[in-house]
């Protein structure tokens, strides 16, 4: 077993034990305020596992996952709104508008590289958001819309969006560990490399950005009838960086780091509500020093100070 | 039988003909050594081979098949896999896994060519380092590991560019061994080096380049005694 499959599964492994915590934290979190809070961390957590596919391991630049997760959101809303259909089939439609905008949007972008597939994307994610704000006759515009609850209660919502979050976990493992996964990791390395070994560097890079899409198409479906009104303000751009502070500050490319970082970064920001926004102050400046220094993210040290442990060191190949 | 046939390829920079009107053929089964000075145009006629750049003129055709307009990957599947001079790995994956990239991207499925490549890793002596990243290898390992890439699947031609090049002698030697026992077999090679050791010793034909044209084409003992070729690259020292 090579140190990237001993590595994705270790990741995984150590991501079902945070997930069970969070399985077991209403025995003793009882608040419903942060029960709520826990639900919107695990809304990201699926956006930022989302985004990780696409930018963590395959490279590319997305400047759009709450963009994706707004068309998931209205894709319920306007079904619900509209015609009266139920949140519940309002999912596969909010998902599948996710993905087959993405699948459009990959084929525009991904041929592009670098900074170029995040000025597109970023510029999507804009135009999208305007066009939704700006179409009150169909969306309500900047009023929302209404979405109707689906459970009573804040547990029914958590151990949902608990269990799409491990299934959606389950999905990436076994994508990672698949050609999939081989080829989107060899596509972030080198790109002019992993063309030169047969691998249709478009094509996957297009099918992880619709898969991805997806995802953060399947987090607004389910976030929508919790919050129970969605707005345009979903697809800011601000929520975009939450998402990669939340990937960068947990790990970027790694399995658990979307996870954990989006537990830690939305927890924290709700701690540090009573200071305003200046907490993005605090996110952004560990974002730089993350990014800098510690490109594992939160994970990466644990596994540098485990490396470390005697015993564990692993003899490099440099000498040879 | 002629097997790669270069017809009339060209290559503009600007007002600059890197590589102009080059023709040649490689016979199935030849290891022909591509010699010349730096800017010659050699590496530049690699990525026209390979794909990695489109011609502004001209044909190539493996086998019959023109394969000129062919994506890089599609040619690599069509059988043209290249080795860079400077090495191109998958740093953040494992040893293996990078061997396992090529054989899944050109066709293997899981299990054969995880055999190959642990074939592939006792030949190279790259075994021991088979579960690091790429990243943590030595540059000769890389280097061999990248050459071990291009033959996860037989390749129909394959064009090493410098392949030994700033590599430890014992390296050298794993490399050298492996070209001379595929091309026993009727392995196609076209070998790129500055090092006229090994092209004298490997290639049976060589083909000369200088600014962008072909010099010399022929035997690798006439082309490196011919008075044009040692007045462009070797100044005087090869005979």
């Amino acid at each position: 077993m090579g140190n990237s499959e001993r590595r994705l599964r270790a990741e995984f492994h150590g991501s079902l034990v945070i997930l069970a915590l969070v399985a077991a934290l209403p025995l003793v979190l009882t608040s419903v305020y942060w029960q709520g809070v826990v639900i919107v961390s695990l809304y990201y957590a699926l956006q930022a596992m989302g985004w990780n596919l696409v930018t963590g391991y395959t490279g590319q630049m997305n400047l759009a996952p709450a963009a994706f997760a707004m068309v998931g959101a209205y894709g319920v809303g306007l079904l619900s709104h509209h015609w009266g259909i139920s949140p519940w089939l309002g999912v596969p439609v909010g998902v599948a508008a996710a993905a087959g905008i993405g699948l459009v949007l990959g084929r525009i972008v991904l041929p592009l590289q670098g900074a170029y597939v995040a000025l597109t994307t970023l510029s999507f994610a804009e135009i999208l958001r305007l066009v939704i704000g700006n179409s009150y006759s169909v969306t309500r515009g900047d009023l929302g819309l209404n979405v109707p609850t689906v459970f009573d209660g804040r547990l029914p919502y958590y151990y949902l969006m608990l269990a799409v979050v491990v299934l959606v976990q389950i999905a990436l493992y076994a994508l990672m560990r698949s050609r999939m996964g081989l080829f989107l990791q060899a596509v972030r390395d080198d790109e002019v490399a992993a063309a030169s070994r047969g691998v249709s560097i478009v094509w996957w890079k297009t099918l992880a950005f619709v898969v991805s899409s997806a995802i953060c198409g399947l987090a607004g479906t389910l976030y929508a009838p919790f919050a129970g009104l969605i707005s345009p303000e979903l697809g800011l751009i601000l929520n975009t960086g939450l998402v990669v502070s939340m990937v960068v500050i947990g790990g970027m490319g790694t399995m658990i780091g979307p996870i954990v970082g989006a537990l830690l970064v939305y927890t924290a920001g709700e701690m540090l509500r009573e200071v305003g926004d200046y907490h993005l102050i605090v996110f952004a400046l560990l974002v730089i020093v993350f990014a800098r220094f510690f490109r594992g993210g939160i994970w990466g040290l644990l596994q540098l100070g485990a490396d470390r442990l005697p015993g564990r060191r692993e003899t490099g190949a440099r000498e040879g | 039988m002629t097997f790669l046939k270069v017809k009339g390829l060209e290559k503009r920079f600007g007002g600059r003909h890197a590589v102009d009107s080059v023709h040649f053929d490689v016979a199935a089964g030849e290891l022909v050594g591509l010699i010349g000075p730096n800017g010659s145009g050699k590496t530049t006629l690699l990525n026209m081979l390979s794909g990695h750049l489109a011609p502004d003129g001209g044909t190539v055709t493996l086998e019959g098949r023109e394969v000129t307009r062919l994506p890089v990957h599609r040619r690599a599947r069509a059988g043209i896999l290249r080795m860079f001079q400077l090495t191109r790995v998958f740093d953040r994956v494992s040893t293996l896994d990078n061997l396992l990239v090529a054989g899944r991207g050109l066709g293997l499925n899981a299990r054969d060519a995880l055999t190959r490549a642990r074939a592939l890793l006792d030949e190279l002596s790259l075994s021991p380092v088979a579960a690091l990243d790429a990243g943590r290898l030595s540059g000769g390992q890389r280097k061999l590991l990248e050459f071990g890439t291009c033959f996860m699947v037989p390749p129909r031609i394959a064009l090493l560019d410098e392949p030994f090049a700033a590599v430890h002698p014992s390296m050298r030697e794993i490399m050298g061994r492996f070209v001379r026992e595929r091309h026993a077999l009727g392995q196609t090679f076209l070998l790129v080096s500055h090092d006229m050791p090994v092209v004298r010793e490997m290639c049976e034909r060589s083909v000369c380049m200088n600014a962008g044209s072909i010099l010399a084409d022929g035997n690798t003992e006439d082309v490196l005694n011919d008075p044009a070729v040692i007045e462009a690259y070797l100044g005087g020292e090869a005979a």
